[in-house]
């Protein structure tokens, strides 16, 4: 488990307090009717790094992601951002924190109404009364450029491609200059080559701004490459906790299938269960008159 | 009647009187936020622009309705009205018929099919691919965002929609009736002039107020609350018309009779003034 080396503490343990970290959980839980996805889940997310938080599919990394910026409610425990709590936060207080957060969606979830520019001047024509159009159009050049795709201003999501979307969502969710960014699978759906370019992007980035990022994935390779700290969730706990080295040295069973790609005995069994004999399977002619 | 079969329609009745909650409260949050709109002038642009979908772009759809209203009105009721020698009067009854009831309501209900429609396809597929929650998670209430401009679009403008549909429906009923089915055109304004009280069209203009923010409440609301894929979006639309059209004739009976109750108490009192 990762220990915060000044006070040597778990970092994920039931006894971190709301100072441990500038994003923490405390006995999280999150049902969705009789659906528990999240398990009393405590964590503290460090300041100015990079915490992966891996896991097979529907186990539960999104809707933890999303209650560190209070967007989902939990059933039960606490959130806290900077010592504050913001779980039980009213709509009108968490726009103003929220501020401080940047949030890049798994399908990047630009305004298809919206041009490049507009997207990306979003959050900044919430928060801010702005009049000077020239210092506008300089931002947007300047967060362009630092995904790369200056010279994009005018184009419409609808004529963008996955990668490029990804990259303009990134923008938009740095105009703020966040102190947090949450990334929610930013390289799923890419191949290889976009995908490293993502990885490379959230590099750049957190070593140009210094901000904390919490990164959900189950790209391993991703993971690996720009994490700090990796936790990975399991049946809605937490069944790891540590560095790149540790993960991939972790005694678990679970997580060792995961991070090897492997599917379980349990699972094979049932493959091998269903449809033993694939020749005697109808075919749609067979149903022909 | 056994255990399970109580269960579950407890268990809809539950689902049921939760739904309705929760839409009462969205639909309350909507209209506040469009009330606190209208003193904040950041919010001009996005119901400015939302004026200019949903009531610039529906003005010919709807004069069209209005017209074939009117016009089908004259060809229905001319030959039971000439029968009785009374073909005069049609001006009467077409335009009593057209300001009151026909006009605003049929108006409304195309506007459900246009307006609602695209109001929740369009919110309800920001939901399913988060741009939704990108609003949210942006620091800004969708609702304010969102609803509350299109709430006070559909609002505002719906009774003035409702008075193109009059004027066309007046206009279709007087074209079948004085050109083409040959009634004394003085004789149907002059009947249509002391039919049709001031107090007729206001009522049909007031009731756009009321059916506007109904069927853009409840466009809305279905398309935040949609459930996620196609299917989903589909679902909502069907459910938004649906919806608005019945709340649409509800609020028409419900309206009638407060207004009748109004008029007959009230309108005698105007000889005083």
């Amino acid at each position: 488990m990762e220990k915060d080396l000044k006070n040597n503490k778990n970092l994920s343990g039931p006894d971190i307090t709301p100072d441990d970290g500038i994003i923490v959980c405390r006995n999280l839980t999150k049902r969705f009717g009789n659906n528990l996805v999240l398990d009393k889940i405590y964590l503290a997310v460090e300041p100015h790094k990079t915490t992966v938080v891996i896991g097979p599919s529907g186990c539960g990394k999104t809707v933890l992601i999303k209650h560190l910026i209070a967007l989902l409610r939990p059933s039960d425990g606490e959130v806290y951002f900077k010592s504050r709590r913001i779980d039980n936060a009213k709509e009108l207080d968490l726009s103003r924190i929220r501020a401080s957060f940047g949030f890049l969606f798994q399908g990047g979830a630009l305004f298809d109404s919206l041009n490049v520019t507009e997207n990306i001047l979003f959050p900044v024509r919430q928060h801010y009364k702005v009049t000077d159009r020239s210092g506008l159009n300089e931002l947007v050049k300047m967060k362009l450029a630092m995904v790369g795709l200056d010279g994009f201003q005018k184009y419409f999501p609808a004529k963008l491609s996955g990668g490029q979307k990804k990259r303009v969502a990134l923008a938009r969710a740095i105009a703020l200059n966040p102190e947090v960014i949450l990334y929610d699978e930013p390289t799923t759906g890419l191949d290889p080559i976009r995908a490293d370019i993502i990885n490379e992007l959230i590099l750049k980035l957190q070593s140009g701004l210094g901000h904390t990022s919490v990164v959900v994935t189950h790209d391993m390779k991703s993971a690996y490459k720009i994490a700090d700290r990796i936790i990975m969730l399991h049946h809605g706990k937490i069944i790891a906790d540590g560095d790149a080295d540790n993960i991939k040295n972790h005694p678990h069973p679970v997580v060792k299938q995961f991070i090897n790609g492997q599917v379980s005995e349990d699972d094979l069994a049932v493959l091998r269960m269903s449809g033993k004999d694939l020749k005697s399977q109808f075919l749609p002619e067979d149903f022909q008159e | 009647m056994n255990d399970s079969a109580v269960g579950a329609f407890g268990a809809k009745a539950v689902e049921d009187v939760n739904n309705a909650g929760r839409a009462a409260r969205f639909i309350g949050r909507a209209l506040a936020c469009a009330f606190r709109s209208l003193f904040r002038p950041k919010d001009y642009e996005l119901i400015w622009t939302q004026m200019n979908i949903i009531g610039v772009h529906s003005v010919p759809v709807i004069m069209v309705t209005g017209a074939f209203v009117g016009m089908t009105l004259a060809i229905q009721a001319y030959d039971q009205l000439a029968f009785m020698g009374l073909e005069e009067r049609l001006g009467v009854l077409i335009n009593v018929s057209v300001v009151k009831e026909l006009g605003p309501v049929l108006a409304a209900v195309m506007l459900a099919g246009r307006v609602g429609g695209a109001l929740t396809a369009e919110l309800g597929t920001m939901k399913v691919t988060e741009q939704i929650e990108a609003i949210r998670s942006m620091g800004t209430d969708p609702i304010r965002h969102l609803v509350a401009p299109r709430v006070l679009a559909c609002l505002l403008l719906t009774p003035f929609l409702i008075i193109y549909a009059d004027l066309l429906g007046i206009i279709g009923g007087y074209f079948m009736s004085v050109v083409q089915l040959g009634v004394n055109s003085g004789a149907y304004w002059s009947y249509s002039a002391s039919g049709v009280e001031l107090w007729d069209v206001c009522i049909g203009v007031i009731k756009g107020f009321f059916f506007g923010g109904a069927l853009a409440s409840i466009s809305c609301y279905k398309g935040f609350h949609c459930r996620e894929g196609a299917e989903g979006v589909g679902r909502a639309c069907t459910e938004a018309f649906v919806a608005s059209f019945i709340s649409i004739l509800a609020l028409n009976f419900a309206m009638g009779v407060i207004f009748k109750a109004i008029y007959n108490t009230l309108w005698p009192l105007r000889m005083l003034l």
